[in-house]
């Protein structure tokens, strides 16, 4: 079976200087990312602020280029894809739905946009399509000549996602599209969010630091450190059993509301990655309580161990996995 | 034994061009020498207000009154303005969301932390010095020694954070207020941050007064509990009888939204409150929280009830179970 959408090797440059008079330096935001995302899936992707995460997406959605490799849509090379082809079929629900909505636009007018961009039906067929899609992600018709600024933060988030569905896109990209809410917010929009999937057979990216909500809703789930994919594994076996470092470490920093359990230990040493001076070896071997030697010199390379894929050395079987 | 912080019956209200926004209404509690105080409420229910209002930072547009506001003996409600700064920074300390706001840009860490100390306790600059390195080193931050000369910017969010830290421990304050103090950073860091404070905390026998939205935060380092909703406290109670037994309505909903592993099954629906929460603009007649609640009945309209058990209190018509 082919994947719906096809990472191979991609990278994200960007030049920046550290300072007025600093000599600009190449930080690299996404550093050879391979993915398979399958359809019907939901790929949870997490990971420490600034590891690549927003890049990525912004990438997948046609947003910026790739610095290099590959990316393809059922097979298509994106770069040889009419932008418009590809927002038909892959759209965004970002994480401040303030920042996303035209202020001075109704509501029915932003969630019909993208089938008057497309020239699909008359005005008063774009507004029926509009106000059908308001109501199924829960908004009052009613509401629908009102502005966002008139709006709730949930209600907007729920137009950010009536726009994002409007075009019956393949695929939706959520990059943290709850983190700004409250929790009761939140999981009317996950519950939402989960109800469209089957619905629509929607597949998901979805990008979050919230690791209980990836939990929830992830059906295969990315760790990203510095760039890169350390490990790539279905969703329950990843937190069952987090193969690298890193992901024991994040899993292990989730605070649950058990009381009595106390505040966990991670292990993890003070040094906070810096993507403009990443470290040799493995990005994460400054924290990482196993680290020896090889760690420092080489970045390790996927291994797979059961349903789950690491990269990092200890489960290498070249090098023995003595002290995993 | 008289508890290190008393308040009760704590309002505040803003003039905005609306009218009058009740932000606190009625707010009580207690923290006693040692302990770990957690205030968690969504946003806007006046939970950053609270913490202003103790330590006399309110913004200009703002009135407090209280029928009891007596920290360590002192009547904060009637203290003058040279009494509070006295304070402040002293034996009542603060550490904010956003350290920028707290840290000045334009000087060192290193003279920021050691102008508090020398403010309050006067001595040489190399007293002052010394202290700093070494609450740095306490907080994780190594070669404390070069940090001191280096500019807020020139830091991580994360070390930042911990610098504020340090800075509000610079004087051996009995309370520390912590304003949503690791809500910015990442999870792993989070969870780094609290464990120090907590440490510290036992180290130097403070009291702690955390603000946070996040239930886990609380459930993993509260001693006692203050559920806020729209400007009240509707719930408190030890950690384990808030989290084990809420008594609120809200508070169980609220649980009740957060998927929580091992006990929510990954893709089932997750519980909800319908509805938002009212403004707080003008008067707010009975409970709050009634057009949202399950449980709403007529009797509501007027102020719900406090009930109380073995020191877990909440303000409801419904009673114990
Ligand atoms: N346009 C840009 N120019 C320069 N640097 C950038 C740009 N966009 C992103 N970066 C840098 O690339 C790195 C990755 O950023 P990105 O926004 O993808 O991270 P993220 O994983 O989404 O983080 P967060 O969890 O904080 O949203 C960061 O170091 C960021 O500062
Ligand atoms: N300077 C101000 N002038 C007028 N109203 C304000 C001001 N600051 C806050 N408010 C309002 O007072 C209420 C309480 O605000 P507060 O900042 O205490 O909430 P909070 O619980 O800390 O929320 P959050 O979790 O978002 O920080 C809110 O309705 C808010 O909009
Ligand atoms: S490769 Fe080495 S440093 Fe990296 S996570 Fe594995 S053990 Fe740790
Ligand atoms: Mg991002
Ligand atoms: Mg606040």
């Amino acid at each position: 079976m082919s994947a719906l959408m096809q990472v191979e090797g991609v990278h994200r440059a960007f030049s920046v200087s550290r300072g007025l008079f600093a000599r600009k330096r190449t930080l690299h935001a996404v550093n050879g990312i391979d993915l398979e995302i399958e359809k019907g899936e939901v790929l949870g992707i997490v990971g420490e602020s600034g590891c690549g995460k927003s890049t990525l997406a912004r990438i997948l959605l046609g947003l910026i280029p790739a610095s290099a490799g590959r990316i393809a849509l059922s097979g298509t090379d994106l770069r040889g894809l009419d932008r418009r082809v590809l927002a038909a079929r892959v759209q965004p629900v970002f994480q401040d739905p303030y920042g996303s909505l035209n202020p001075r636009k109704r509501i029915a007018s932003i969630v019909a946009l993208p089938l008057a961009v497309h020239g699909m039906g008359d005005r008063t067929e774009q507004r029926r399509r509009a106000i059908e899609m308001l109501e199924r992600v829960g908004l009052p018709a009613r509401l629908a000549d009102n502005y966002p600024g008139q709006l709730s933060g949930g209600q907007r988030q729920r137009v950010a996602i009536a726009r994002a569905l409007v075009m019956r896109p393949e695929i939706v990209i959520c990059d943290e599209p709850t983190s700004a809410l409250d929790v009761s917010v939140q999981s009317q929009i996950l519950n939402l969010l989960m109800d469209l999937r089957q619905e629509f057979g929607l597949t998901y990216v979805f990008i979050s630091h919230n690791l209980a909500v990836v939990e929830h809703i992830a059906t295969r789930v990315a760790v990203m450190y510095l760039g890169r994919v350390v490990e790539l594994a279905p969703a329950a076996e990843i937190f069952a059993r987090p193969r690298h470092p890193y992901t024991q470490a994040l899993l292990a920093s989730v605070l649950t509301p058990e009381p009595g359990k106390g505040l966990p230990d991670t292990h993890l040493g003070l040094a906070f990655p810096d993507p403009l001076d990443p470290p040799p070896g493995c990005g994460f071997n400054p924290r990482c309580a196993y680290a020896r030697a090889v760690c420092r010199e080489r970045v390790p390379a996927f291994s797979e161990d059961g349903p789950a894929k690491a990269a990092c050395h200890a489960y290498d079987p070249t090098f023995g996995k003595e002290f995993a | 034994m008289s508890a290190l912080l008393s308040v009760e019956g704590l309002t505040v209200d803003l003039a905005v061009p609306a009218g009058t926004l009740h932000a606190v209404r009625d707010v009580s509690f207690e923290v006693a020498r040692g302990e770990t105080l957690c205030v968690v409420g969504e946003s806007g229910c006046g939970k950053s207000m609270t913490a202003l209002a103790l330590m006399g930072l309110l913004p200009r547009n703002a009135r407090r009154r209280a029928r009891r506001l007596v920290f360590d003996g002192v009547d904060l409600a009637a203290a003058s303005p040279a009494r509070t700064n006295a304070l402040r920074g002293a034996k009542l300390s603060m550490i904010f969301q956003e350290p920028m706001t707290a840290l000045n840009p334009a000087y060192t860490i290193g003279n920021q932390l050691c102008e508090v100390y020398r403010r309050h306790k006067g001595g040489s600059r190399a007293a002052a010095r010394e202290r700093a390195a070494f609450l740095l080193g306490k907080v994780g931050i190594a070669a404390a020694g070069e940090r001191l000369g280096q500019y807020p910017h020139q830091l991580s969010g994360g070390l930042r954070q911990r610098v504020m830290i340090a800075m509000a421990l610079m004087c051996g304050p009995s309370l520390i207020v912590a304003d949503e103090p690791t809500t910015a950073l990442d999870v792993t860091i989070q969870a780094q941050i609290l464990k120090l404070l907590k440490d510290l905390q036992a180290e130097f026998g403070m009291a702690l007064v955390l603000i946070t939205h996040d239930l886990g935060v609380v459930a993993r380092i509260a001693d006692r509990v203050a559920v806020m909703y729209a400007g009240e406290v509707v719930e408190r109670g030890t950690a384990a009888q808030v989290f084990a037994a809420p008594r609120h309505p809200y508070t169980a909903g609220l649980i009740d939204c957060i998927p929580v592993p091992g006990r929510t099954k990954p893709g089932e629906r997750l519980g909800a409150i319908p509805g938002t929460v009212p403004a707080l603009v003008g008067t707010i007649e009975g409970c709050a929280f009634r057009q949202r609640c399950a449980f709403a009945q007529p009797a509501c309209a007027s102020a719900p009830p406090v009930h109380a058990d073995a020191g877990h209190e909440w303000a409801c018509v419904r009673g114990a179970a």
